[in-house]
C-alpha cells in the first residue's frame, strides 16, 4: 500500500493546471510545474522560521549565594526570637518607617515552617544594631532580591557600592564624630527621600536600619542616613552625627545606581 | 492577606488520586493552588484580605489601539510575556529560597532557565512596547515543596491552555512559529512537574486552550502579581545628621 | 528538469487576508529574483517550493502527514502492548498514549474523510518487543511527531491550527513522559525545533519506524 492516492496526485495537477489558465485579475504570475510520477516524500511546505531569537538558556549558578532580600511589612508584627509563637517577642515591626514609607525587612536565610504556618529570619532595625528575629511569613509582601551592598569603611572614609563582584560606585564620606559615631555592623537600606527641603541633606537621603547608639532619645529615632550636604568642604571627615554623608553630586549618583533594600555594611 | 491555613484542600487532585491534604497537611497553600483549580468552575471570585487589590488589570497590556494586524501580535507577545515573567520569577525565587531537594530542584533549576528565556527573547522582539515586569508576592509558595509543586503543576498547565488559545489569532507566521515553540516546551514542563507530583503526566488526548479573560481571573485570583511597595518619600529626612 | 508550479493570485480570500500578504511577499521576491516573462512561463532550476499560503487544501495535505504520524503512533504502541513485555511504569505509558493516540487517529480521519489516507504497512522490529529499545524509540517518536507538528502549524489555517494545537501540547507531553522513563531530560531546550516534512520522516526512519 502506497502512501500517496494516485487520484489526489493527479487531482493536484489538474487543479494546477486548471488554475493557471484562469484569468486573473490583473497579472497573473504562474510557473508551472510537473511533478514527478514518484509523490515526493517533501511535499510540505517548509517550516516558518521562528521571529524570536532565543538565546542559550542561563541556569542560575549552582552553589553562588543567593542574592540579598528584602520584602515590605504588609501587616504589623510581633518578631520573637525563635520561630513559634510562644517565643521570647524581641520587638513590634509596624507597617510605616518615621518617614511615613512602607516599612520594609531584610529577610535572612531559611524559612521556617512550625505547627502549620511559615516564619522567616528577619534583620530589624533596631538597637543593638544588626538584630535579627522571627515573624510570620505573612506579615510580609513579595520578596525583592538586590544585587548590589554598599560597603563604608570608618578608618579610610570611604563608601564602596558593589554590583555582584564588581565595584560600580566608590567615594569618599563624612561619618560621625567620635562622640556620635556612625554604628558599626549590618544594616540595609529601608527608604529614599527625594523633593524636600533641607539643604543640610542635599538633594537624596537614604535611609537606613542603622541606628545611633547615642542618640537614643533623637526624634523619629535617631536612624543613620545616607545623603548629600551643604558642607561639602567637610568631607572626608568625623563630623556628623551618626549619618554618612557625602557631596551632593556623589549621592546623585549613588541614587541611580543603589536600590531601596540594599545591605549595608559599616566597618 | 487572608489567613490560609483555615480552609481545607479536599478536593483530589486526580481522581482517587492523594488529595491535597495528604500531601500538604498544613494547608498552608491550599487555598491559592485551590482557587487556580476550581476557577473555571466558579468563575471570577471577589478578591479576599485586607490590602490585596487586584492587580492584574494594572498589567493587562492595552488593547490594541487599532485592530492592526501589528497592534494585535505585540498585544498577543505582551500577554506571553507576562506570563514568562510570572514563571520566571515564581521558579527563580523558588530555586533561591532553597525548600525544593532533588528531582524537584532539578526541575526549577532548568525550567526556571527556560521560562527567563523566553522572557529575555520576547523582551527581546518587543523592545521598548515591552511590559516591564510587575512585582510579585508568592505567599510562600516558594518556600515550600509541595505547595510549590501543586502550583508549578498548575503553572505549567495554565501557560500551555493560554498559548494555545492564542496561536489562531496570531497573524505573523513567523511570529506563531514562535509561540508554538514555546507552547510544546510548556507542555514539557507540565508533563515533567506532573510526573514529579505523582500525577499523569498527559491527562487527556486533546489539552483544551483557555481564554484570555479566564487566564486572567485565575492569575488575579492568586494574589501573585502585587503593587510595588512604596519605599520613596518627600518628608524631611530626620536622621541623625 | 523539473519545473515549478507557483500559482500567485493578486487577490486573496477574504478570509486569511494576513497570510495572503505573505503569498504576495513570495510572489514579489519571486518576481524580482526569477527571470520572468508576464503572464508567462518561469522556467528556472527553482527549488520546489509548495505555494504555502494556508488553504483548505494545504490543510489537507498537512492533516494527512499528521494522520500518517498518529497512524504510526497508534499502530507502535498497539504493537508493543501486544508483546506484553512492557511493565510497571513503561506499560501504564503505553497503555495511556495508545489511547491518546488513537483518539488523535480517528479525530484526523474524520476530519479528513474521504481524503483520509490509508496507512502503510508498519514494520517495527523489536522496537515493539525490546523494553528498553521500546523505551527509546518511543523518545524518538514523540520527539518526532511534536516536531513535525510544530514544523506544519504555521502553515494550517486558523481553524485547523486550532486542532491540531489541541493535540501538538499532548505529544509534547508524552515526549517529555517518555524522556523521564528513559532517564533522560524531559525537555532538553528552552524552544522546540520545527521539523520539515523531510526531517521528520528521515527522523522516523533512523529509529526504524517508517521505512521506505
Amino acid at each position: 500500500m502506497t502512501i500517496a492516492v494516485p487520484e489526489h496526485h493527479e487531482l493536484r495537477r489538474a487543479a494546477l493546471t486548471a488554475a493557471a489558465l484562469v484569468a486573473c485579475a490583473g497579472v497573473c504570475v504562474t510557473v508551472v510545474s510537473v511533478l514527478s510520477s514518484n509523490r515526493s516524500h517533501t511535499s510540505l511546505p517548509p517550516p516558518a522560521r521562528s521571529a524570536l531569537a532565543f538565546a542559550h538558556p542561563t541556569p542560575l549558578a549552582s552553589g553562588a549565594r543567593s542574592p540579598a532580600r528584602w520584602a515590605p511589612v504588609r501587616a504589623a508584627a510581633t518578631a520573637r526570637r525563635a520561630p513559634h509563637p510562644g517565643a521570647l517577642p524581641v520587638a513590634r515591626i509596624g507597617t510605616r518607617t518615621p518617614e511615613s514609607t512602607r516599612n520594609i525587612v531584610q529577610v535572612l536565610g531559611r524559612t521556617r515552617r512550625r505547627a502549620g504556618r511559615l516564619w522567616v529570619r528577619v534583620r530589624l532595625a533596631i538597637v543593638p544594631n544588626g538584630a535579627t528575629a522571627w515573624i510570620p511569613r505573612r506579615a510580609l509582601g513579595g520578596y525583592v532580591f538586590v544585587r548590589t551592598r554598599l560597603i563604608v569603611d570608618r578608618r579610610h572614609l570611604q563608601a564602596v557600592l558593589f554590583h555582584g563582584r564588581h565595584v560600580v560606585f566608590r567615594a569618599r564620606v563624612g561619618i560621625g564624630k567620635p562622640a556620635w559615631p556612625t554604628p558599626r555592623g549590618v544594616f540595609y537600606v529601608r527608604n529614599r527621600l527625594t523633593r524636600y527641603r533641607s539643604p543640610a541633606y542635599g538633594p537624596i537621603a537614604f535611609g537606613t536600619s542603622a541606628r545611633s547608639a547615642m542618640l537614643t532619645d533623637w526624634p523619629a529615632g535617631g536612624y543613620v542616613g545616607i545623603h548629600g550636604t551643604d558642607h561639602p568642604e567637610l568631607l572626608p571627615g568625623r563630623v556628623s552625627h551618626g549619618c554618612i554623608r557625602m557631596a551632593n553630586r556623589d549621592i546623585l549618583r549613588l541614587g541611580r545606581l543603589m536600590p531601596v533594600g540594599t545591605p549595608l555594611t559599616v566597618r | 492577606m487572608a489567613d490560609r491555613t483555615s480552609r481545607p484542600c479536599a478536593s483530589p487532585l486526580v481522581p482517587g488520586g492523594p488529595t491535597l491534604d495528604q500531601i500538604d497537611p498544613s494547608g498552608a497553600m491550599c487555598e491559592a493552588v485551590d482557587r487556580i483549580e476550581r476557577t473555571t468552575r466558579v468563575g471570577l471570585l471577589k478578591r479576599a484580605g485586607a490590602g490585596a487589590t487586584v492587580l492584574f488589570g494594572a498589567w493587562r497590556t492595552p488593547a490594541a489601539a487599532a485592530a492592526t494586524t501589528q497592534n494585535q501580535d505585540r498585544a498577543i507577545l505582551n500577554y506571553a510575556l507576562l506570563l514568562e515573567y510570572l514563571q520566571a520569577s515564581f521558579y527563580t525565587e523558588a530555586e533561591r529560597m532553597r525548600a525544593l531537594k532533588g528531582a524537584l530542584a532539578r526541575q526549577a533549576h532548568v525550567v526556571g532557565a527556560h521560562e527567563r528565556s523566553h522572557v529575555r527573547s520576547l523582551r527581546a522582539v518587543l523592545g521598548r512596547a515591552a511590559i516591564a515586569r510587575p512585582r510579585f508576592d508568592y505567599r510562600g509558595v516558594t518556600e515550600d515543596a509541595s505547595a510549590f509543586r501543586d502550583t508549578a503543576v498548575a503553572f505549567e498547565d495554565l501557560a500551555v491552555a493560554a498559548y494555545k488559545a492564542q496561536a489562531p489569532r496570531v497573524q505573523s507566521k513567523s511570529l506563531l512559529a514562535a509561540l508554538l515553540a514555546i507552547h510544546s516546551v510548556e507542555a514539557r514542563h507540565a508533563a515533567w512537574i506532573r510526573y514529579l507530583a505523582g500525577r499523569l503526566p498527559a491527562p487527556d488526548a486533546f489539552d483544551d486552550p483557555m481564554p484570555r479573560r479566564r487566564v486572567e481571573a485565575i492569575v488575579d485570583d492568586t494574589g501573585f502579581i502585587v503593587a510595588p511597595a512604596s519605599t520613596s518619600g518627600k518628608r524631611s529626612p530626620r536622621f541623625t545628621g | 528538469m523539473e519545473v515549478t508550479v507557483e500559482v500567485l493570485a493578486r487577490n486573496p480570500d477574504a478570509g486569511e487576508p494576513a497570510r495572503h500578504t505573505r503569498a504576495e511577499a513570495l510572489e514579489r521576491a519571486v518576481v524580482a529574483g526569477g527571470a520572468l516573462l508576464a503572464g508567462g512561463v518561469l522556467i528556472t532550476g527553482l527549488p520546489r517550493l509548495a505555494n504555502s499560503a494556508p488553504s483548505a487544501k494545504q490543510d489537507a495535505e498537512i492533516l494527512n502527514f499528521a494522520l500518517l504520524i498518529e497512524q504510526l503512533q497508534a499502530a507502535f504502541y498497539a504493537e508493543s502492548l501486544a508483546h506484553g513485555s512492557l511493565r510497571g511504569r513503561r506499560r501504564q505509558f503505553a497503555q495511556v498514549v495508545a489511547g491518546h493516540e488513537r483518539a488523535h487517529r480517528k479525530f484526523l480521519e474524520s476530519a479528513l474523510g474521504s481524503k483520509a489516507h490509508r496507512p502503510p504497512r508498519f514494520r517495527f522490529g523489536e522496537t515493539t518487543s525490546d523494553p528498553a529499545k521500546f523505551g527509546a524509540a518511543a523518545v524518538a517518536l514523540e520527539d518526532t511527531a511534536l516536531a513535525a507538528y510544530n514544523g506544519q502549524g504555521p502553515n494550517l489555517t486558523a481553524s485547523a491550527l486550532g486542532a491540531a494545537a489541541r493535540i501538538v501540547s499532548v505529544e509534547a507531553r508524552h515526549a517529555a513522559w517518555a524522556r523521564v522513563l528513559a532517564g533522560q531530560i524531559p525537555a532538553p531546550l528552552a524552544v522546540d525545533r520545527p521539523d520539515s516534512e523531510g526531517e521528520a520522516r528521515a527522523s522516523l526512519k533512523r529509529s526504524g519506524l517508517l521505512n521506505g
